[in-house]
């Protein structure tokens, strides 16, 4: 029986030598690899005829043969696909398609979302997160919009109770970070926030990032300088910006930052209602009794805070025209991103 | 708030800044423009035309056949209006030409006569509602002229977008104002004096019993009025900003308000009992007023109500009462121009759900001293339209008077809470350009006067903001911050997240953002019990639909709607996963728990989207979420506590929303991390999904506290391995996996892996049973392994094998 093995390894190695061509090398494999009538096969089947003792070690080695001959013949046939562009058979149809497991994608509002903090990381920023779920006092009172001020009407609120509500933006964790720690500090802070309102341009959750940095002598200046950073990396070009006046009780000085609409460059189309500009975030340094009411010193202390909404910016990068899309997580529009 | 640019000019000269340009400027200024509208552009096409000669139509009795003049031709009209008559100047819709209502004017025959044009009434062009006959032109006018300049109509409208902090720009004036500071010109008064008034020998008196509510209440008396409709210009400029003309007395009120900012009311006086207002919160019993609009209105004892000797007649600063308004038959009015306190207009505007033009301005803040100037303002109007007598003297109560607030700027706080250099005298300019005082300076610091009208301005910090928006926020210079380095800790379950992430997309998964709130009826398509603690949801007031009734308490229900939705769309062939918030509602009144989850769903075929060239079409089956699983743990590198990588798959605690047949968990010894399996029947039937549903989720912030093996070197091994197969026959009831562990709990020496290579049940197995092919590795680290090292242990693994689980080797007669 040992001998019979090694035997035929042997002629198998050398057949396989002369094995000139992917016919030849199939006919090689049914001659002793086959499962039905193979040589090497036939041989392993009578195994179980052998005296117990010598069961054991006789099947390693037809194995070990069995295998040998495996991997050469595997290996000659490596050969003959790279060398046998000119045989018939073994010619490779280039035009035919790579096999592959295609991966998957982030949703495109993760993406931007991850990207923005990824540019204030690297700006030394940190990242944190807070609750979707918020009080009245974060949401509001803390941000210098008590009860029965006019610029409640600016937020279409969800509420849970009285004094607990859907937070209407990421503004609430600004309290919450400067209530814990000291200056200097710049975080930004990615979350949902929720407003009562659903139409072509609005849906009733949407994703922010808010940013702020708080030292001592930080300026308007400073915030114009980080934001057009920050504005020039997200669209990978330096559009132009502009700083234009507008109110948030949580802020003052504030403004809303426009860039030049990415779309038509400038030159009013309709994405940019004829007016060349896309208002892309609201920003302000932060207001002196928001610094009080966290315990800062708002002569000793200033800084600047923003917020800016992430399906607007995917919306410009992508040309996204429509925002319901991003919660119908229709596969073929993740895949698109 | 809009105004028209010839209102504008009323008040201040633009000095021939086109609309575009001063609309432009004032965004800049922080109010910004939403929109510039010509008006009337429909009109552009209309022309003035001179009526030549009338002859009666041959066919039809109440018709004319017209030669007009049209500037540059003659033509032929057939004309209905009685006023028609040669010589008179009028308008003409020529062939081509679209008037306001939509008609297309086309050249055409009436009753047998050729008409090549239509001359139109003043509704026809959309002007008034006059229908009598034609639109009356000035005679001097020459034929050809474009209508919308004969008519002076030439405008343009312009709408502010105003942040609440600015309602002292809710007027033409306002505008005004804010313009001055790119203008040279001057801002002219609303009215050239006031007359000061009294409220002596007037025959009525005010009374305010709540002064914090109503810092100040004027009046007059005007006899005589005629009440009519307001003449056209001014039914013009309502209508241009979006008011509805009414009558000559509520257009002037509003009139009044949209030019200068203060909210006004008319009273008809003999409606008024007692010869007496009282500004008062209701009484007790006073519990309802019917308003001008005809509805009765709820009263609560924190409103703030206009009162005559007996009984309500208005609800302060919101709305009028239906039993004192201006009617027809009204000669003598009450004019009443006051100020009430902002928050209890907002509150009771807000009760009553009436949001009004007047409760708009009141509650942002009304400027106290503008109430004298807008009286005498509306007064003039009221005599000059309404063919009135005016009162020589009226009331003037004013509890709230206050000086002036004076703030005190220091140089140096602008300049670096702004980061630019300016001067001392150039802040002080800037502020003089929009009537701030500057009342005393010294070298590092101004003292600044600030005019009453601005309600915004109470702080530093305030006139910061107004010389930033003057010196313009693109004229401040661009920095950047210095500040010191640190390196922030990163959070970990954000890394958690974004490994996860990494991962499952890596596997060919697509993420996934459902909305946080959710219809409440997925609970029961989970087969929630009534006592699971999920059913314990944080629930919203005011959702905007019941779909969206609840926050989630469960990811998978959304993941569920994408299935169908994709489904539907063709796409069924699914990998989708969401990482996410869950709200767990604790304890009422509270906010409740947060929790990061991660579902993750498969359905239709293994492979989606792959080459059907090189994969066969296989339905996903429980495997594939297992292995996703295992193969998530894996890399993430998470141990359970028995220090491998390995966790239990195991049929119990089973989820509602799991098939019973096809369930099991994710479990480190006893405790359970998450589930898997195939979602049950009725939960895809109360999705609406007809194709099987495999999933799995994960509590991530359980996962994060769960230990991960660093990764550490271990030598790389010099001696070959040896390989055993093993093919037993086991009762179909054994776990294959049993089979695994037992052989691995043996801990014999060299054992190094065992995997599972086949698993066969049918002929020519035995019924009840099945094969499980085993391969075993073995290696030891100090030598190579010679068959009778190997021999021993393995037979004593199989061995033990036979008689744990009453197995014996698969015969050749098997194979």
């Amino acid at each position: 029986m040992e001998q019979e093995l090694l035997r035929l390894k042997q002629e198998a190695e050398e057949a396989l030598a002369q094995v000139a061509g992917a016919d030849q090398l199939e006919a090689f494999r049914v001659r002793f690899l086959g499962r039905k009538g193979g040589v090497l096969t036939g041989v392993l089947r009578q195994l179980g005829k052998v005296a117990a003792e010598d069961r054991p070690r006789l099947g390693q080695l037809a194995n070990d043969i069995k295998q040998e001959i495996e991997t050469r013949f595997e290996e000659k046939k490596a050969q003959l696909t790279v060398a046998g562009a000119d045989t018939d058979s073994g010619r490779i149809d280039y035009s035919l398609p790579g096999r592959y497991l295609p991966f998957g994608k982030l949703h495109p509002v993760t993406q931007v979302m991850e990207e923005i903090c990824s540019i204030f990381e690297g700006l030394g920023f940190a990242v944190a997160e807070g609750p979707d779920v918020e009080t009245d006092y974060y949401n509001f009172e803390a941000l210098n919009i008590p009860k029965h001020h006019p610029a409640r009407d600016m937020h279409d609120t969800f509420y849970v109770t009285d004094s607990i509500l859907l937070r209407t933006h990421t503004s609430p964790m600004q309290a919450r970070i400067m209530e814990r720690q000291e200056p200097p500090l710049r975080y930004v802070v990615p979350g949902k926030v929720y407003r009562c309102d659903s139409d072509m341009t609005h849906t009733p959750m949407f994703h922010q990032v808010e940013g702020l940095l708080v030292d001592r002598r930080v300026s308007f200046a400073d915030l114009k300088g980080v934001l057009t950073s920050f504005t020039h990396k997200i669209f990978e070009r330096e559009l132009a910006l502009r700083f234009r006046p507008s109110y948030f009780p949580f802020t003052e000085p504030s403004a809303e930052v426009d860039v030049a609409c990415v779309i038509c460059g400038g030159s009013g189309c309709r994405v940019c209602k004829r007016t060349g500009w896309l208002e892309i975030l609201g920003s302000g340094l932060i207001d002196p009794e928001v610094l009080k009411m966290v315990g800062y010193d708002p002569d000793v202390y200033s800084g600047f805070a923003f917020g800016l909404g992430v399906e607007r910016i995917a919306m410009l990068k992508y040309g996204i025209d429509d925002i319901r899309l991003y919660y119908e997580n229709d596969l073929r529009f993740l895949s698109q991103f | 708030m809009k105004f028209t640019l010839s209102w504008l000019n009323q008040f201040i000269a633009t000095e021939g800044l086109t609309a575009a340009r001063i609309a432009d400027n004032l965004t800049m200024l922080g109010l910004e423009v939403d929109s510039v509208t010509p008006l009337f552009a429909e009109l552009e096409p209309i022309m003035t035309a001179r009526v030549a000669a009338v002859d009666k139509h041959p066919d039809a009795d109440k018709l004319t056949v017209c030669a007009v003049d049209t500037g540059t031709e003659v033509i032929q009209v057939v004309c209905g209006a009685p006023n028609v008559r040669p010589g008179m100047v009028t308008a003409i819709a020529l062939p081509g030409v679209k008037l306001p209502d939509g008609t297309k004017i086309k050249k055409s025959k009436v009753r047998g006569v050729v008409s090549a044009g239509m001359l139109c009434s003043a509704r026809e062009l959309g002007l008034s509602n006059d229908h009598q006959g034609l639109i009356e032109l000035d005679g001097q006018l020459a034929a050809g002229l474009p209508l919308v300049d004969a008519l002076g109509l030439r405008d343009t409208v312009i709408e502010v977008d105003l942040t609440p902090n600015r309602p002292d720009c809710a007027s033409v004036r306002g505008i005004a104002r804010e313009v001055g500071s790119f203008v040279t010109g001057t801002l002219k008064p609303l009215v050239a004096a006031v007359t000061p008034l009294t409220g002596r020998n007037i025959g009525y008196e005010v009374i305010i019993e709540e002064p914090d509510l109503c810092p100040r209440y004027t009046a007059r008396k005007l006899t005589n009025v005629t009440i009519g409709p307001s003449p056209l210009w001014m039914q013009q400029r309502l209508t241009a900003v979006g008011m509805r003309p009414i009558n000559n007395i509520v257009d002037i009120t509003n009139y009044v308000m949209l030019e200068c900012g203060q909210p006004m009311h008319a009273f008809d006086f003999t409606t008024l009992r007692g010869q007496k207002i009282v500004v008062r919160q209701p009484r007790t019993g006073e519990t309802s007023l019917t308003t001008l609009d005809g509805s009765p209105r709820q009263l609560d004892p924190e409103m703030l109500l206009i009162c005559d000797a007996e009984r309500p007649v208005a609800v302060a600063g919101v709305m009028g009462g239906l039993e004192t308004e201006i009617t027809g038959a009204t000669t003598t009015i009450l004019l009443e121009s006051a100020c009430f306190n902002p928050v209890s207009i907002r509150r009771t505007a807000r009760k009553l759900g009436i949001p009004s033009e007047s409760s708009y301005r009141f509650e942002r803040g009304v400027d106290p001293n503008l109430a004298d100037s807008a009286l005498e303002r509306a007064v003039a109007l009221v005599v000059e339209l309404a063919g009135a007598q005016a009162d020589p003297d009226g009331i003037d109560v004013y509890p709230g008077n206050k000086p002036p607030l004076c703030l005190r700027l220091r140089v140096e706080r602008v300049c670096s809470l702004l980061g630019t250099e300016l001067s001392r005298d150039q802040i002080a300019r800037y502020l003089k350009s929009i009537e701030f005082q500057i009342t005393s300076l010294d070298e590092t610091t101004l003292e600044v006067e600030v005019p009453s009208f601005r309600v915004d301005i109470e702080r530093e910090i305030d006139l910061v903001e107004e010389v930033a928006r003057l010196v313009g926020y693109n004229a401040i210079p661009t920095s950047q911050p210095s500040i010191r380095m640190d390196s922030p800790g990163r959070d970990p379950l954000r890394s958690l997240r974004q490994q996860v992430a990494r991962i499952m997309t890596a596997q060919g998964f697509f993420e996934a953002i459902n909305y946080s709130f959710v219809a409440e009826t997925h609970l029961a398509h989970c087969r929630l019990t009534q006592d699971d603690h999920r059913r314990q949801v944080t629930r919203l007031l005011n959702p905007l639909s019941e779909e969206q009734g609840i926050m989630r308490s469960l990811l998978l229900p959304g993941l569920l709607e994408n299935v169908r939705r994709n489904i539907n769309f063709q796409r069924p062939d699914i990998r989708l996963f969401e990482m996410g918030k869950i709200f767990l509602q604790k304890q009422e009144g509270m906010l409740p728990e947060e929790r990061m989850h991660l579902c993750a769903v498969i359905s239709g075929h293994r492979h989606p989207e792959a080459e059907p060239l090189y994969f066969a079409a296989q339905e996903a089956d429980f495997f594939d979420i297992k292995g996703l699983v295992t193969n998530l743990l894996l890399a993430l590198r998470i141990t359970g506590s028995g220090g491998a990588t390995l966790f239990g798959f195991e049929s119990r605690q089973v989820q509602p929303y799991c098939d019973p047949d096809c369930a099991a968990v994710i479990c480190d010894d006893e405790k359970v991390i998450g589930s898997l399996g195939a979602v049950h029947p009725e939960t895809l039937k109360g999705f609406g999904i007809k194709q099987p549903v495999y999933f799995f989720e994960l509590d991530l912030k359980a996962l994060l506290a769960m230990e991960r093996t660093p990764p550490r070197f271990a030598a790389l091994p010099k001696y070959p391995s040896v390989k055993r197969d093993i093919s037993l026959v086991v009762p179909d009831t054994v776990p294959a996996g049993d089979l695994l562990r037992a052989i691995q709990s043996q801990q014999q020496k060299y054992l190094e892996s065992v995997e599972i290579f086949d698993v066969y049940r049918g002929k020519p197995i035995q019924v009840g049973h099945k094969s499980v092919a085993l391969s075993v590795t073995y290696r030891s680290a100090t030598a190579t392994l010679d068959d009778q090292s190997v021999d021993k242990i393995h037979d004593k693994i199989v061995n033990t094998l036979m008689t744990e689980f009453k197995a014996r080797y698969r015969e050749g007669s098997e194979a």
